[in-house]
């Protein structure tokens, strides 16, 4: 017994001295604003979660309670209860199909952090093995791939998003894809640069030296130590993803019809809400979009600032 | 000295623009595979559902889509290299695409420009102050404020803008690019003269007529600078009016992002050894920062300033749609929908072909700024 408290003891303390030791990590933890970033990102996620399983999962009503039209059943068009005195009724207010918004938006988060981890992942992934791929090979392989990159890169995020719409036509998944193909050019160009810099360490000619196969060099030797450029850059474009894909469904090239993502119910809230006067519609899908965005801003700023050692003096 | 700096200069830019060519190239290829990997078939879009398979098949004739496919890739190429995209099928029946982006793409820019002016007086100030005055209550507020600024996504924000200002508070028109009861008139085509006492008579508007004078320059397609150029006044001012929402609402996301770079790029330039040399020699704190850290910390802000134009142009598509402004943007949404997929392919190269020459612009400006760059 004492001697699993004590080895609980030790590895906390372990943790905390290393925690200590890495100034990536102590410098990041000592930025207020990216923590807050990390509180509002995991408060999102629970809001996801709880929406996910109590909204429209096992322990609630179900997806339909939320996405069919409620007309007959429930009042339409209602402002939130709280503006008329009733806190507990319809906290948001209720739409044109009488559906109360309050589980839409919190649906909308489910929605909005599945699809945003898709692209990211998916992005970061392709990114990442190109980019590895391209410093680790020169010559031919590496300008095919940067130069196919730099055209991706010639383009406006939105507008090549768009173009690629234009070919896969529209839907959710297909603008997770478009969105996917448009950020992997980031990520190869900037894991690109880093694995070039970790490529002429000696441990990895020793590597190779040894006897490894490339495979082995790249995901055990390179790979691991561009991690940290790459964590950024994924944090960072997880807010532009949550923004864009919002924005491909805002344009009506997203989410189908009927679906509580936030972008749909802004568009929705924006061009029949507003200028009745219905600003409910639009005002909540729209805060907790900015929110949450603002959330992954904060936490890949403060990371950044605590990778660069320049800032990091100026912390100090 | 000089004549070395020139000669390295220009062989710098002859080396990015040949870097151009395959750039380029590639987009064209992307440009072309929009309208022969998109599902539907663009005789049918042309002809509508009624029409029979055989008039279907003689306009695929007439199109050349029945030609091997790298013949009509090559001439594609060929036409896309004199910016010819043929007729709109659909929104501009009869257009050129060609004439149709000659005609809205001033718009477009018009706002970008006017959202880059807002973005960076506004922008480097606050960047400046928040690095002299880092971890001050100034420094923390404009950074949060900058991070809130690029995370607010526009078709929110300007909803919410329009709604205060134009609709409770009645400041400012919802949207447009001026008012109803000032005309615009299809003649008003950019890069037109109107000849000497030109004038045009409203039937149904009671109206000032903007067209009444003549120009000695060609129109530019941008209001302001029209209004200006007809002299004016009252059309002037309520086109600016129209335009201060949308470049306000693009020019805080710009401000964030220039701000925050201002910042960052003056923390480390202070930090410079020539500048506690500066200091040493005796010179004032005030001065030395004018002097030797402005220019120096611009830099890098040069950079943020051009890739943000382009950003602000792809970001258009947004804003013209909330601000009902009827530039290339809202042109572009509007085509995807109905598979206008000439005026999609044309517009998509327009974009592609501005964003990589304001890249190239930034390229350069930087390799004079940092001549070590050229190396």
């Amino acid at each position: 017994m004492s001697t699993q408290t004590e080895s609980v003891e030790t590895t906390s303390r372990d943790l905390v001295d290393r925690l200590r030791a890495s100034p990536f990590l102590s410098s990041l933890l000592a930025n207020r604003l990216a923590l807050t970033g990390l509180g509002i990102i995991l408060l999102m996620v629970l809001i996801a979660v709880y929406a996910r399983l109590f909204i429209a999962g096992p322990f609630g009503p179900g997806l339909e309670s939320i996405i069919s039209s409620q007309l007959g059943s429930a009042p339409d068009k209602i402002a939130p209860g709280w503006t008329r005195g009733e806190p507990l009724t319809y906290f948001f207010g209720t739409d044109g199909q009488a559906r109360d918004i309050y589980p839409r938006v919190l649906y909308g988060a489910w929605l909005a952090l599945k699809f945003g981890t898709i692209t990211v992942g998916a992005s970061t992934a392709l990114g990442v093995s190109l980019g590895i791929v391209a410093a680790y090979y020169s010559d031919v392989v590496d300008n095919t791939i940067m130069r196919t990159m730099d055209v991706l890169l010639a383009f406006p995020s939105l507008l090549l998003a768009l173009a690629l719409v234009a070919i896969f036509g529209s839907g959710l998944w297909k603008a997770v894809i478009a969105l996917t193909l448009v950020y992997t050019p980031r990520f190869a160009r900037v894991v690109r640069g880093a694995a070039l810099k970790v490529l002429e360490d000696e441990y990895i000619d020793a590597t190779v030296a040894l006897g490894a196969q490339d495979p082995r060099v790249l995901a055990r030797h390179v790979l691991p130590n561009c991690l940290a450029p790459i964590t950024v850059q994924s944090t960072l474009n997880f807010g532009l993803a949550i923004i864009d894909l919002a924005a491909l469904s805002f344009l009506g090239f997203g989410a189908q019809a009927g679906t509580p993502s936030w972008g749909l119910m802004l568009s929705n809230g924006v061009e029949n809400g507003l200028l009745n006067g219905i600003w409910w519609w639009s005002f909540f899908p729209g805060l907790f979009l900015a929110i949450t965005v603002l959330g992954f801003n904060l936490l890949g700023d403060g990371m950044r600032d605590a990778l660069d050692p320049r800032m990091r003096e100026a912390v100090d | 000295m000089r004549s070395y700096a020139q000669m390295v200069s220009k062989r710098f830019i002859l080396k990015r623009l040949l870097l151009l060519i395959p750039v380029l190239l590639g987009v064209g290829t992307l440009v072309f595979a929009v309208l022969h990997l998109s599902p539907g078939d663009p005789a049918r879009v042309i002809l509508g559902q009624r029409a029979s398979a055989q008039e279907v098949a003689d306009l695929r004739e007439g199109l050349g889509l029945n030609d091997p496919i790298w013949i009509q890739y090559l001439r594609f190429l060929w036409e896309a290299a004199q910016f010819e995209f043929g007729e709109s099928y659909k929104i501009f029946q009869g257009q050129t695409v060609k004439s149709v982006l000659v005609d809205k793409l001033p718009v477009t820019i018009e706002l970008a420009l006017y959202g880059q002016i807002i973005g960076i007086t506004l922008g480097i100030p606050l960047g400046i102050l928040s690095a002299v005055k880092q971890d001050s209550v100034v420094d923390h507020v404009t950074r949060i404020g900058a991070l809130t600024g690029i995370s607010v996504p526009i078709f929110w924000s300007g909803p919410l803008v329009i709604l205060l200002f134009a609709t409770y508070l009645d400041w400012l028109p919802t949207s447009g690019r001026i008012g109803a009861t000032i005309f615009l008139d299809d003649t008003w085509m950019p890069f037109t003269f109107l000849p000497e006492g030109f004038s045009q008579q409203l039937p149904w508007f009671g109206g000032p007529v903007v067209i009444s004078k003549a120009t000695e320059w060609p129109l530019t397609g941008m209001v302001t600078i029209d209004t200006l150029l007809l002299q004016n006044w009252e059309a002037f001012i309520s086109a600016g009016q129209h335009l201060l929402l949308p470049s306000a609402v693009i020019g805080i996301y710009s401000m964030a992002l220039i701000s925050r770079m201002m910042r960052s790029s003056m923390l480390e330039v202070v930090r410079q050894d020539y500048m506690r040399t500066a200091r040493a020699k005796g010179q004032g704190a005030k001065i030395t920062i004018m002097k030797h850290g402005l220019r120096n910390a611009f830099i890098p802000v040069v950079t943020v300033i051009g890739i943000q134009f382009g950003t602000l142009l792809g970001g258009a598509v947004l804003t013209e749609t909330v601000f009902g402004i009827g530039g290339i943007g809202v042109m572009l949404v509007n085509a995807i929908e109905v598979s206008d997929y000439n005026l999609v392919q044309g517009t998509v190269l327009t974009f592609a072909l501005l964003f990589t020459l304001v890249n190239l612009g930034v390229d350069i400006t930087y390799s004079y700024l940092d001549p070590r760059i050229q190396q």
